[in-house]
């Protein structure tokens, strides 16, 4: 800027220049204070049991020394200080070796029949204060507190900070710890924290029972930690999931926030704040519930990636494609589902007992899903499917059973509101479940676990049906019924570095890389659902596809395929042999003998 | 007036001054140095080691370490006493009674820090 009239103009105007204000806050961590000072407290609180001690001690060892005595020839002898202090030790703790070093004399007996009162009284008041103290539940508390914050300030490791432990919680934190990847649990409930304990995590979890809504509790938790990756704010309160989602962003802006909530309203005031993901159960159900009507085999390649290792193949359901829904239970998920439905040319009716016209929902049948005399006036009889949708388990499979009885072929949708209900619903065999735990606990997981699959599944609804279906045959083919790991690899010099040459010449055919390495004529057992390239994705490439430097896959397959790719990605033997069959030696000094190098 | 900064001040000082008592005279002469006044240093320093229990400042930190050396080097003291008295066949020679002292001298050291913080607590305490 030479022009002295632009330097004036940007020191003028140019306030924008100003460097970013991207300084790390101190995160507070007003809990943390507090645990001290309740262990400070507490040592004041021994100070009156261990001076009372102490003093009589003294006095006894004192007037014992002073007492006149005698030996055993009649001379007059006093006791020492160490003759006394260890008779008192051993009188005053009840264990009682008798008179030592000498019979005493009336006059000791007397002091020593006082003293024994005295030491008693001392230590059952020292020993009785500190029990109390160490049940003392402002203590426990302190050091439950305690314990935590260091925990968690010794994670070395990547970790998550999962607020609010309920059913998603779980189902969240049992996916994660199979993948190896640690996390951290705050809730307000004290059972929930327990329950933690008796879930067996292979690594440490650690937990606090306390309120999300308080950051500093969240400061003790480590959303100030630089290994914190993500915060999911998870709990049954959508207010307290705000609140954690708002903290989060003011506090630390390049966290990755995930929350949950029921509402629209809460939705938006969370967008507010940076860019959480925020998850919708009533939406996404209603979403899936499209995409199922749509396409049943994307529906299910969906929800089968999306439940994570060890999940066995969903069947897949057949929906009516045309025909009237009857929904019962015009609430959140209702409303949902009538935009959805409607969004896709059906006809709804809507039963609830407490209707309420001046909803854009059009006409609503007044009365409750379960009497049959509603379910009539709603066209039960002649509907192709059926909603429970209320948030109630027992009214939604009375409504499903008094469903049934007027028409049999009922395509059935149920909203399940509590884990305990899922025997039930199971036995009443419904063609699509809502739980709204799970579905939270499946969105969070996939966005968490890899974030191409993410991706991936954010584009599987626009292929298309038929796609699905044939993406499904081959993987249940080259895998298994089993959903097996999925992975991602990035074709880098610093993770691939036996491929660097083979990527550079341009002819890097897929199929190639797929060879086993202990014979190449037989595949891995693994499919790549997509290639990410300059974040364009390719999905499910085919063998001839060419790979390039710097690729991003998206892996689905065994472990021991995982372990053969390794084993391509970095020895050079195995390079050379699955891409030409030739057989190279692997060390360098064999290398050098054949004129390798 | 605070009863119990007054009671702080006074086993704070009162450990400082039995110690000194005790220490004071020619270091390897038994008889002029009365062990009661070693026993009375100890318990004293106890108490007042209790009574500096949980407090959160720097300066009560500070207390804290002293006087858990003043306790130490008595405790030393009064176990090198009890060996020379009661187990050494020699008895309590000039030798033993002078480590005896000079154990006590070393938490003397430790009291006078104490005092002194007590002096320095005093002395920045405006009042307003």
């Amino acid at each position: 800027m030479g022009n002295p009239l632009l330097v004036f103009w940007s020191r003028m105007f140019g306030g924008d220049e100003v460097p970013s204000r991207r300084l790390r806050r101190r995160i507070p961590r007003a809990s943390a204070v507090q645990a001290t000072a309740t262990i400070f407290l507490i040592l004041r609180r021994m100070r009156a049991p261990l001076i009372v001690l102490i003093t009589i001690f003294a006095i006894s060892v004192l007037g014992l020394t002073l007492v006149p005595g005698e030996t055993p020839s009649g001379q007059p002898w006093r006791m020492s200080i160490f003759d006394a202090f260890y008779f008192m030790s051993y009188t005053a703790s009840t264990i009682g070796f008798g008179e030592l070093p000498q019979a005493f004399t009336a006059a000791q007996r007397l002091w020593v029949t006082v003293s024994i009162y005295l030491t008693v009284i001392g230590w059952a008041y020292a020993i009785g204060s500190l029990l109390a103290l160490v049940q003392d539940r402002a203590f426990r508390q302190a050091l439950a507190l305690h314990h935590f914050t260091r925990k968690v300030s010794r994670l070395r490791e990547p970790f998550l900070l999962v607020a609010g432990y309920g059913r998603t919680g779980e189902l969240l934190g049992e996916a994660f710890d199979a993948l190896g990847k640690r996390f951290v649990v705050l809730d307000a409930d004290e059972d929930r924290i327990a329950a933690l304990d008796l879930a067996a995590y292979h690594a440490d979890v650690p937990g606090l029972v306390a309120d999300a809504r308080d950051p500093g509790h969240l400061g003790v938790a480590g959303i100030g930690n630089p290994n914190c990756v993500s915060v999911l704010a998870i709990t049954n309160d959508d207010e307290a999931n705000l609140a954690v989602t708002m903290a989060a962003a003011l506090l630390r802006p390049d966290l990755s926030v995930i929350s949950r909530t029921a509402s629209p309203a809460i939705a938006e005031r969370m967008r507010a704040f940076g860019t959480p993901s925020v998850v919708n159960p009533f939406d996404r159900f209603g979403d899936h519930l499209r995409i199922a009507l749509r396409a049943p085999a994307s529906y299910q390649l969906m929800t089968w990636l999306e439940s994570g290792p060890g999940a066995e193949l969903p069947p897949r359901g057949r929906p009516p494609k045309a025909g009237r829904w009857v929904l019962c239970g015009y609430g959140r998920l209702g409303r949902e589902l009538i935009h959805d439905l409607r969004g896709e040319g059906l006809d709804v009716a809507v039963v609830d007992p407490v209707a309420d016209p001046a909803e854009d929902g059009g006409p609503i049948i007044q009365g409750n899903g379960f009497e049959p005399a509603v379910l009539q006036r709603a066209g039960v009889v002649d509907a192709a499917g059926f909603v429970a949708g209320t948030d109630n388990d027992t009214s939604n499979l009375s409504c499903i059973a008094a469903a049934r009885r007027l028409n049999p072929r009922l395509f059935v949708a149920a909203r399940q509101n509590r884990a305990s209900s899922a025997p039930l619903f199971a036995a009443m065999d419904v063609d699509s479940l809502l739980v709204p735990a799970e579905v939270v606990a499946h969105e969070v997981f996939a966005q968490l676990s890899t974030p191409l699959l993410w991706r991936f599944l954010q584009e599987v609804p626009a292929r298309g049906d038929r796609w699905a279906a044939r993406l499904l045959d081959c993987i249940t083919q080259r895998c298994g019924p089993r959903l097996e790991a999925l992975w991602k690899v990035r074709l880098t010099p610093a993770e691939a570095p036996a491929l660097v040459g083979w990527l550079a010449g341009g002819e890097a055919r897929l199929g190639d890389l797929l060879r086993d390495p202990d014979d190449r004529d037989v595949q891995l057992p693994a499919v790549v659902l997509m290639v990410m390239r300059d974040g364009e994705c390719v999905l499910t490439p085919d063998d001839d596809f060419v790979l390039a430097p710097d690729d991003e896959l998206l892996f689905c397959g065994r472990p021991e395929a995982h372990r053969a790719l390794d084993t391509t990605m970095v020895v050079d033997a195995a390079r050379e042999y699955v891409v030409t069959g030739r057989r190279v030696p692997a060390s360098w000094i064999w290398r050098r003998l054949a004129g390798e190098v | 007036m605070n009863l119990e900064k007054v009671v702080f001040g006074f086993f704070v000082l009162l450990a400082a001054t039995l110690n000194f008592g005790f220490f004071i005279g020619d270091i390897a002469n038994p008889a002029l140095h009365n062990v009661y006044e070693l026993f009375a240093a100890v318990v004293v320093s106890l108490i007042a080691t209790v009574l500096k229990f949980g407090d959160r400042t720097q300066i009560g930190a500070v207390h804290l370490a002293t006087s858990l050396v003043a306790d130490l080097q008595l405790i030393a003291a009064t176990i090198v006493w009890t060996y020379a008295a009661h187990i050494s066949a020699d008895g309590l020679t000039p030798a033993a009674m002078a480590s005896v002292v000079s154990l006590s001298g070393g938490a003397l050291f430790a009291n006078v820090v104490s005092v002194v913080l007590l002096v320095v607590e005093t002395v920045s305490f405006h009042r307003r």
